[in-house]
């Protein structure tokens, strides 16, 4: 009664039911949109939370613990005093375009949210290609990142932008390959598609090894593509001061900062998704009553889980892995990580065309 | 099944050879260059061989691939020049540390131009044709230490992006008219509305940019001169002569509609073409540059057979290229020779060639005589069968011209026999030995030049061949 | 409403494309060149061809501009590194390109009565029937430009190879 669905098409129903069409259709923009901003700044509260007080947990340390119960109002007084701070702009900057990259960065994570489905038919946008557009959209941060970089006059700046731009371009064709596996074995793009074929099971589970390696070879590839460690050689802090976003101040460098927690949650949104089957509970083909046990676990409830299952994976990448060279970098992509994921989609494609998967 | 095989055959060879040079880059370290320079020469030759056997004629795909006798001819023919031009500069190659690159960008733009030359479809046709530049640039640069190599590289790909630019324009208006890709199929309807002759243009330049016709030879002499010389005369030869065989068979069939039109474009452009060639030759000092500018005089006389009736002229200008192969291979076999073992290109170094190089210098001077059109050497024939294709149309003013020009660039082509032979030098060329292939190779030309002239069954057979056009 | 947008879309592309050209500072050129695909894309979106739209902006945007941007910011030209051309040259490139327009704009005129009207399919541009019509129809070119990729690929690496003395 209380599940997402039937709260959205409640409200649906009673806007056109009291709006004519084009107000209705234009509050549901604002709604939307609010909620996403809301959901964004949750999420960059809870995440920043989240991972200072894992990284704490992984280092023996307590972590934030001053501000609030268990230090939980921490981050919020850190955005406090961000929003309060004077924003800076170096000298002989590219006005425009120092200005413009952190909203760039923050409109591409905006639009990411669209295809997420966040629980049973919660979903904003179900476009028919939803995986490539999920691609399509993830590769033009790259762009917001190296504006940044190179308008901020600095070259420190330049070079993680720099940096940055290799190592996007090139772990999204491994991400890539990844997800193709996935379309392979349902045949369809469109997310909806993706998680209705993991009704009797999810995918990881379900196709075999190939299936395996490419969710390993994505979780490394998406870590690479936010910039996380072991591979945040873009913003290595003993090389490069803070990397492309060193110049920015206030709230500037709030929404870049935000951008890349959203930007965690986002791929593993997507990660979660394909291999996990997002809001689809724990099935197992034939066993109907085990499978209506785990109905009763709310299906937003198991998207939020598998999503911060995958987002503490992630963080446990970070204070467990020494940060690698660039060099490592791009030879642990374009040498181990594209040929086993060519070879891994060829292996797919003769698991879906025998039908060997589940 | 075996209607593929046999349709394909030609390119199904070169496919087979690229994947054994793939295989062997990646296998095998310990096979040395020469080793590598005679496999390749072997199956260069059994390809070439190859390509007289078993064809059938039919079309493939949809319409996409089509394959006649008389294109097997003249994939046969690029086949020929091909396996001539890897015999004669086995001496550049011998020394080269990515050989096998090398012969695998040069298989594929004959791959490329083989699919040209077949394609029904203008989209296939700009796919063989970007196969058959985009590798020839990165081939431009293989004196990797030159400077002016990459420069020839540069201005070969960048040249060639451009063109394929106004190129890709023109066929995408062409799309827009007729609704199809196909050249001639059911609904093709060309009859010469402006926009038509707009997208017909487009199309044009394009081949004009990679036949190096005049408003559009200006990236060639620099090409030419940068790059090595085995890669020179691939492009001056075996890429010129694919785009005017592709060239032809376009005008004549997709472009019949207006043949009006093209017409006159292309005897103005014949003009300027020879004329701009020959006075730029005449002050040439580098043989490269030289022979560059010589080239673009002789696609002006292509031209000229080219705007002559569809039979006649396409048969006439397949004959032309065959000799072209030959003496033209010949003038840069002996540079190629010569630059390899002493690096040096300009005309000066040639003066008084004659006394350590006897053969050399006869060979090249065959060589000249055929290029320039002298009787007994089979480029006379050549020209003769392009103007009197032309002059079927009964335009004498341009017949002269042609015949004025023929009389400027025999004054250059002598000027280079002069310093070969008569002119002294105290520091001339030392005495160059070739192997046994780039001999091979000379010898094929001079054959070549002395035979087809006066094998007369080779014009008829080829008029035979261009019949259903 | 498409058609509005439609006008939006163009406008945007021309107007961008324009920016490109006239930009003083490379780096702006290319982010307006980016601009300009992205409406572009948004026109695919008009034809029903989302997976041509997400596909051009994942190569395009995504992947060649972004390597554009990455050399030209590596090569730190500004404005003043620009060449700058002489003031005639700039009158005859006027000139010249006037002229094309003239000539398009008259041609496409004159065409666009004979212009053959062929019903539009709106569901063409979906992925299966786009998958469709590349794997029967354009199998021979699809599978050439995959020799083109392979070629040019090991052109490109010897040329990286290069060492420089």
């Amino acid at each position: 009664m209380f599940s997402l669905q039937s709260i959205s098409s409640q409200i649906h129903e009673w806007l056109y039911g009291h709006l004519p069409p084009a107000f209705a259709l234009l509050s549901e923009f604002f709604i939307v949109g609010m909620l996403m901003i809301g959901l964004f700044a949750f999420l960059g509260l809870v995440l920043v939370f989240m991972e200072r007080k894992v990284s704490a947990y992984m280092q023996i340390r307590l972590g934030p613990n001053r501000v609030g119960p268990k230090g939980i109002f921490q981050t919020l007084a850190d955005t406090l005093k961000l929003i309060f701070k004077e924003g800076l702009r170096p000298k002989n900057s590219d006005k425009f375009l120092f200005n413009f990259a952190p909203y760039l960065v923050m409109m591409v994570a905006m639009l990411l949210m669209a295809p997420i489905p966040f629980a049973r038919n919660v979903q904003i946008w179900d476009v028919n290609i939803g995986v490539l557009y999920i691609s399509a959209i993830s590769s033009i941060s790259v762009i917001g990142i190296l504006m940044a970089g190179w308008s901020s006059n600095n070259k420190y700046s330049l070079l993680g932008a720099m940096r940055s731009g290799a190592q996007i371009v090139s772990y999204e064709l491994s991400a890539g390959l990844a997800i193709l596996s996935i379309v392979i074995l349902t045949g369809s793009l469109r997310i909806s598609d993706i998680v209705a074929s993991q009704q009797t099971g999810w995918w990881i589970f379900k196709g075999h090894i190939p299936a395996l390696i490419s969710f390993v070879i994505f979780i490394i590839a998406v870590t690479a593509e936010t910039n996380r460690a072991p591979f945040d050689l873009a913003e290595a802090e003993s090389e490069l001061t803070a990397g492309f976003h060193t110049e920015y101040s206030g709230m500037q460098f709030a929404l870049f900062f935000l951008a890349e927690y959203v930007n965690i949650f986002i791929v593993t949104a997507i990660g979660a998704t394909l291999f996990l089957g997002g809001w689809m509970p724990f099935h197992i083909g034939g066993w109907e009553s085990f499978n209506h046990i785990m109905d009763y676990i709310p299906s937003s409830l198991w998207f939020f889980g598998k999503t911060f299952f995958l987002i503490f994976v992630i963080m446990w990448f970070r204070w467990t892995f020494p940060r690698l060279r660039i060099d490592q970098l791009l030879n642990l992509e374009w040498k181990y990580l594209l040929p086993i994921g060519l070879f891994n989609l060829l292996l797919m494609t003769i698991i879906a065309i025998l039908g060997w998967h589940f | 099944m075996t209607e593929f095989l046999f349709l394909l055959k030609h390119e199904l060879i070169l496919g087979l050879i690229l994947v054994i040079l793939l295989i062997m880059k990646i296998g095998s370290k310990s096979m040395t260059n020469s080793s590598l320079i005679s496999l390749m020469n072997g199956l260069l030759f059994i390809n070439f061989v190859a390509g007289w056997f078993l064809n059938r004629e039919g079309v493939l795909f949809g319409g996409m691939f089509q394959n006649s006798s008389l294109l097997v001819f003249e994939k046969n023919v690029l086949s020929l020049g091909t396996w001539i031009i890897c015999l004669q500069s086995s001496a550049w190659m011998k020394n080269h540390k990515h050989l096998p690159e090398f012969y695998m960008l040069m298989i594929s733009t004959l791959m490329g131009m083989f699919f040209m030359l077949s394609s029904g479809n203008l989209l296939m046709f700009y796919i063989g044709l970007e196969l058959s530049t985009i590798p020839l640039a990165a081939m431009c640069n293989f004196d990797l230490e030159k400077a002016n190599s990459s420069e020839a590289a540069m201005k070969m790909i960048m040249s060639s992006a451009f063109s394929s630019g106004i190129l890709l324009f023109g066929i995408s208006l062409f799309y827009g008219m007729t609704g199809t890709f196909s050249l001639g199929g059911p609904s093709y309807n060309f009859d010469g509305s402006p926009l038509q002759v707009l997208a017909f243009i487009m199309i044009f330049s394009g081949f004009a940019f990679k036949l190096s016709v005049v408003p559009f030879h200006l990236w060639t002499a620099d090409v030419y001169e940068g790059s090595p010389v085995a890669v020179t005369s691939y492009l001056s030869v075996i890429s010129k002569g694919s785009m005017v065989f592709v060239f032809a068979s376009v005008m004549y069939t997709a472009f019949r509609g207006i043949a009006s039109v093209w017409y006159d474009g292309l005897v103005v452009l014949s003009l300027v073409t020879m004329i701009v060639g020959n006075l730029f030759a005449l002050r040439q000092n580098n043989m490269k540059r030289f022979l560059a500018f010589s080239s673009i005089a002789q696609v002006g006389y292509i031209l000229i057979g080219i705007s002559g009736s569809s039979e006649s002229g396409m048969a006439s200008s397949i004959y032309f290229i065959l000799i072209y192969i030959f003496s033209n291979l010949g003038a840069f076999g002996v540079i190629s020779l010569i630059s390899a073992h002493t690096g040096r290109e300009s005309v000066d170094d040639y003066k008084g060639m004659y006394k350590t190089n006897p053969m050399l210098s006869w060979v090249l001077a065959l060589s000249l005589f055929s290029l320039a059109g002298i009787p007994p050497t089979a480029g006379f024939f050549g020209k003769m069968f392009l103007l009197t294709a032309g002059a079927a149309k009964g335009n004498y003013f341009l017949i002269t011209i042609a015949a004025l020009n023929m009389i400027i660039s025999l004054y250059y082509y002598l000027r280079i026999i002069r310093a070969v032979f008569m002119d002294k030098n105290e520091n001339s060329l030392p005495s160059v030995q070739g192997d046994f292939g780039s001999r091979l190779a000379l010898i094929c030309c001079v054959v070549g030049i002395l035979i087809t002239g006066f094998a007369g069954g080779l014009y008829e057979y080829i008029l035979s061949l261009s019949h259903g056009l | 409403m498409t058609l509005y947008l439609f006008y939006f879309l163009s406008f945007l592309a021309v107007l961008s494309a324009l920016m490109v050209v006239v930009s003083k500072n490379p780096v702006h050129s290319v982010l307006y060149l980016i601009m300009t695909f992205f409406a572009i894309a948004g026109h695919y979106v008009l034809l029903n061809a989302q997976f041509l739209a997400a596909v051009h902006v994942i190569v395009y945007a995504g992947a060649i501009m972004v390597l554009f941007l990455y050399v030209i910011m590596m090569l730190n030209l500004n404005a003043d590194t620009e060449p700058q051309k002489g003031k005639w040259l700039r009158v005859a490139a006027t000139v010249a390109g006037g002229i094309l327009m003239v000539v398009l704009v008259g041609a496409l005129r004159s065409a666009a009565d004979t212009l053959p009207v062929t019903a539009h399919d709106n569901q063409i541009g979906m992925i299966k029937n786009l998958g469709k019509v590349l794997y029967k129809d354009f199998m021979l070119p699809f599978e050439i430009s995959s020799i083109l990729f392979l070629v040019a690929m090991v052109g490109a690496v010897m040329l990286g190879k290069k060492e420089i003395k």
